[in-house]
């Protein structure tokens, strides 16, 4: 029985290591901070891997072979795909990750009906590149990172991310190695609209809300408020990507969840901001 | 042109899929595409709308939106892809501002 220790959702958009100088300045310092304090919070419980899920952002599963839901299982990794580099502004990256692992979550979420392929290369782009940077700076935990289409209709649902997120807390304690620390990180989001006629606009309004329901904990609430159509309604192009932090919230059990930081940041095209679940000194009564 | 219009067997959703994966493909993508939108087979439509760099009406064709910002960047690079840069600033007059062609 492993544990899971650390549970949190985080915005990656590429303006955050691309272009943060562009943001007024109390925008860069609120973000620089609140995101150097996450991966100070992540790293202080421990994980000896970190199981990722985020956008695949038609990279990888292809349009005529796309699933919900796509397991990487190399033992290593590289980013960020060549073609990003430039625009995500990451040096060239390795980080290991867990092939024993993500042939546990790739078998479990199979085995409980989510449409689940994987893959043994990936190309990262933002969806790691700005995360692993600042959660992991040293790039020395191991990544099984999940690919999800959640931008190519059909999209899964909000119900079917928050019972991933529950599936894979149950294989992390079911189905790996007994002392295992296991964090799982949901990325993407806030509002955005890339591909949009909103690509300058923020829905501040949204955001908080959106926050204000992961503080809550309330899952049956976020499942009959936030739906696909409020998501598409506050930016076509990306918000459905807190999708993910829909699934991480199906991993805590209840928990409610602190915000640490947050942004309504048109320089860098997106509502920037993170959150987390601790999953050690609190209970789901908490 | 929401991502609920994405053709998923658009040709030109399929090249631009594979364009950013082959630096020889994306490279030199601003001076070969021609070249290269006949490889794929785009239509005739798809292929003016590159021509005009008409972000509305690639997305009216059927290219995904998320893609749209990246035809940008495949024309005008990627790197300090800030508000007022040269790619972001087109897509603000395509898009943004409803002008369709920008050239």
């Amino acid at each position: 029985m492993a544990d899971l220790v650390f549970v949190t959702g985080l915005s990656h958009a590429p303006g955050l290591t691309g272009w943060l100088d562009q943001a007024p300045q109390h925008e860069q310092d609120s973000l620089t901070e609140g995101f150097n304090r996450l991966g100070e919070l992540l790293r202080a419980t421990k994980p000896d891997v970190i199981i990722g899920l985020a956008n695949d952002h038609v990279l990888n599963m292809p349009m005529d072979d796309i699933h919900d839901f796509c397991v990487g299982t190399a033992a290593h990794w590289k980013g960020p795909s060549a073609w990003f580099k430039d625009w995500v502004n990451v040096e060239p990256y390795a980080v290991d990750g867990d092939a024993a692992v993500a042939q546990a979550v790739f078998d479990g979420l199979t085995r409980r009906g989510f449409d689940t392929t994987s893959k043994s290369e990936l190309h990262f782009d933002d969806n790691w590149s700005v995360p692993l940077l600042y959660l992991t700076p040293d790039y020395d935990i191991p990544l099984v990172p999940i690919h999800m289409n959640c931008v190519v209709p059909p999209v899964p649902s909000p119900e079917t991310c928050l019972n991933v997120g529950k599936a894979i807390a149950e294989i992390v304690r079911n189905d790996l190695p007994d002392g295992m620390r296991v964090a799982f990180m949901g990325t993407g989001g806030l509002s955005h609209d890339p591909g949009g006629p909103k690509y300058f606009d923020v829905d501040e309004e949204f955001d908080r809300w959106f926050l204000e329901l992961m503080e809550e904990g309330d899952a049956g609430r976020v499942l009959r408020e936030c739906t696909v159509e409020k998501m598409v309604a506050a930016g076509d192009g990306g918000t459905t990507e807190l999708l993910a932090w829909i699934a991480a919230m199906g991993a805590v059990d209840g928990r409610r969840a602190h915000t640490v930081c947050y942004e309504p940041s048109v320089a860098l095209r997106c509502g920037m901001g993170c959150v987390f679940w601790d999953m050690e000194k609190e209970t789901a009564d908490a | 042109m929401p991502v609920a219009n994405t053709k998923r067997d658009l040709a030109a959703n399929r090249m631009i899929f594979e364009v950013r994966r082959d630096p020889a493909k994306y490279e030199s993508f601003a001076e070969t595409y021609e070249s290269v939108m006949e490889e794929y087979g785009l239509s005739a439509e798809e292929r003016q709308a590159f021509r005009d760099l008409d972000l509305i009406r690639l997305g009216e064709l059927g290219v995904h939106p998320y893609f749209l910002p990246q035809v940008t960047r495949l024309f005008h690079g990627g790197g300090y892809n800030h508000n007022k840069s040269k790619a972001a600033q087109i897509y603000g007059r395509s898009v943004v501002e409803g002008q369709g062609k920008t050239r």
